[in-house]
């Protein structure tokens, strides 16, 4: 079996895992790292959306083959960054965040537009968020906390 | 089973010609497929080669006749780069969603084969041609010629998908359609793609492809050499007549996504929509 080497929260990591493996199974089952949700498990809701090389990606359609040699950062690591902070903060003061199940899934989606664009409209955040369902919010709240987050958090990205 | 991960494209050619195998590049649509219980691995049932991280097939690059898209460039990537043909960027911001471009593949779009695959409807209506290269050689098929029915393409089990090729051609005046239940992540119930040319007065290049309304894409040469030649007004006066014949040209079934009917009315309105934007210049 090929061994499988990549960054995962900012450690190197080695694992002789099968390379057919989905990420979203590595991350919880082997690494233990719960943070990242499954939901459909077929690519439509983006509850498993973790970043890869910085860019949100669906952990549930990731074979591990695919992230060998890359950097994948999980909530559990991106909590600890400033970014992290400010969303935080405007998806509590906003409301943007109810049961919490899609809610990892929102910050990656979140940072992955955040990190290409740090002045987005709303529209462009609703097309940042589309891949990702909500059933409790209605989205209006975290529309309203990803713009309120590029505000405040105004030059972190 | 064998699960490989080439270090080359030539590694990789080397491992086709002898295994015949699963070919997973983005892994999007493959991923689904092949899906089990959460926690259990995905359900091949052959060997597999993982292509992604294959940098050599990511370049998107032109020369005199041809874009070049390569087999490993993302979505995303092909999106944003300024080479891409305007039609293809138009669709493919119309795939899946964000985060599923970050990952998911032109080549794998065509090579899965699905009726509702958005690309495939372009690679048709842009006369886009597949390369495959095998440790024998390299093999140009058109996409056309390429995709047989549902999952069923024309590649011999030791070709990899190395490129997909769009022509250099401009013209004057196109129309990119899907119509989906969702805004992202909705597979097409229908999508319809156009481009025309006018020279002189009369329509010089006029073309329609279909997506998800037969087993394969539709696009019939013969109807847009009947068009081609007609003035503006000529089409306009015809416009029905057309739209009956272009409907007769795909084979829309019901599906968990959509009806036959449904399906066929949206495709005559979009054909109908089509003509009068070629007929009025648009």
């Amino acid at each position: 079996m090929a061994n499988i080497k990549f960054t995962l929260n900012n450690k190197v990591v080695e694992v002789d895992l099968d390379p057919s493996m989905r990420l979203i199974d590595a991350l919880r089952l082997h690494f233990k790292l719960t943070a990242t949700k499954e939901g459909c498990g077929e690519g439509s809701c983006g509850a498993c959306v973790v970043l890869m090389d910085g860019k949100g990606i669906n952990s549930c359609l990731m074979p591990l083959a695919n992230v060998n040699g890359h950097s994948i950062i999980t909530l559990e690591e991106f909590k600890k960054t400033k970014q992290f902070k400010v969303l935080e903060e405007c998806f509590a003061d906003e409301g943007g965040s109810q049961c919490g199940f899609c809610t990892p899934g929102m910050i990656f989606a979140a940072q992955s537009l955040l990190a290409s664009n740090a002045h987005p409209s709303e529209e462009e955040v609703r097309e940042a968020l589309s891949g990702n369902l909500c059933r409790c919010t209605g989205y209006q709240s975290i529309v309203n906390a990803i713009l309120r987050a590029a505000k405040e958090g105004e030059g972190l990205w | 089973m064998v699960k490989y991960i080439p270090a080359s494209k030539e590694d990789a050619l080397n491992f086709l010609a002898s295994h015949d195998a699963y070919i997973v590049a983005g892994g999007t649509d493959m991923m689904v497929l092949k899906r089990n219980a959460a926690g259990l691995l995905p359900k091949f049932d052959k060997d597999v080669l993982y292509i992604s991280n294959l940098n050599e097939l990511n370049k998107i690059y032109e020369d005199k006749e041809y874009i070049h898209i390569g087999a490993t460039a993302t979505l995303d990537e092909i999106y944003n780069h300024p080479l891409t043909p305007k039609l293809l960027k138009e669709a493919v911001g119309e795939v899946a969603s964000i985060n599923i471009r970050h990952f998911a593949t032109l080549p794998g779009n065509i090579a899965n084969a699905s009726p509702a695959g958005d690309t495939i409807v372009i690679d048709y209506l842009l006369d886009a041609i597949v390369k495959l290269e095998s440790k024998n050689g390299v093999r140009l098929v058109k996409a056309e010629n390429f995709v047989l029915g549902v999952r069923k393409v024309d590649r011999r089990s030791d070709e990899l998908i190395t490129e997909i090729m769009f022509p250099r051609f401009s013209y004057d005046g196109d129309m990119w359609y899907k119509v989906g239940s969702r805004k992202a992540d909705s597979i097409s119930k229908v999508s319809v793609a156009g481009l025309y040319s006018i020279t002189d007065g009369k329509i010089s290049k006029f073309a329609l492809a279909f997506g998800s309304t037969a087993v394969t894409v539709r696009r019939s040469h013969e109807l847009e050499k009947e068009i081609e030649g007609l003035t503006q007004k000529e089409l306009l006066d015809r416009c029905e007549e057309f739209v009956e014949k272009y409907s007769k040209i795909i084979s829309p079934i019901d599906d968990q996504r959509s009806n036959k009917e449904y399906r066929l009315m949206v495709a005559k309105n979009i054909t109908r929509k089509f003509i009068k934007q070629v007929g009025e210049g648009k």
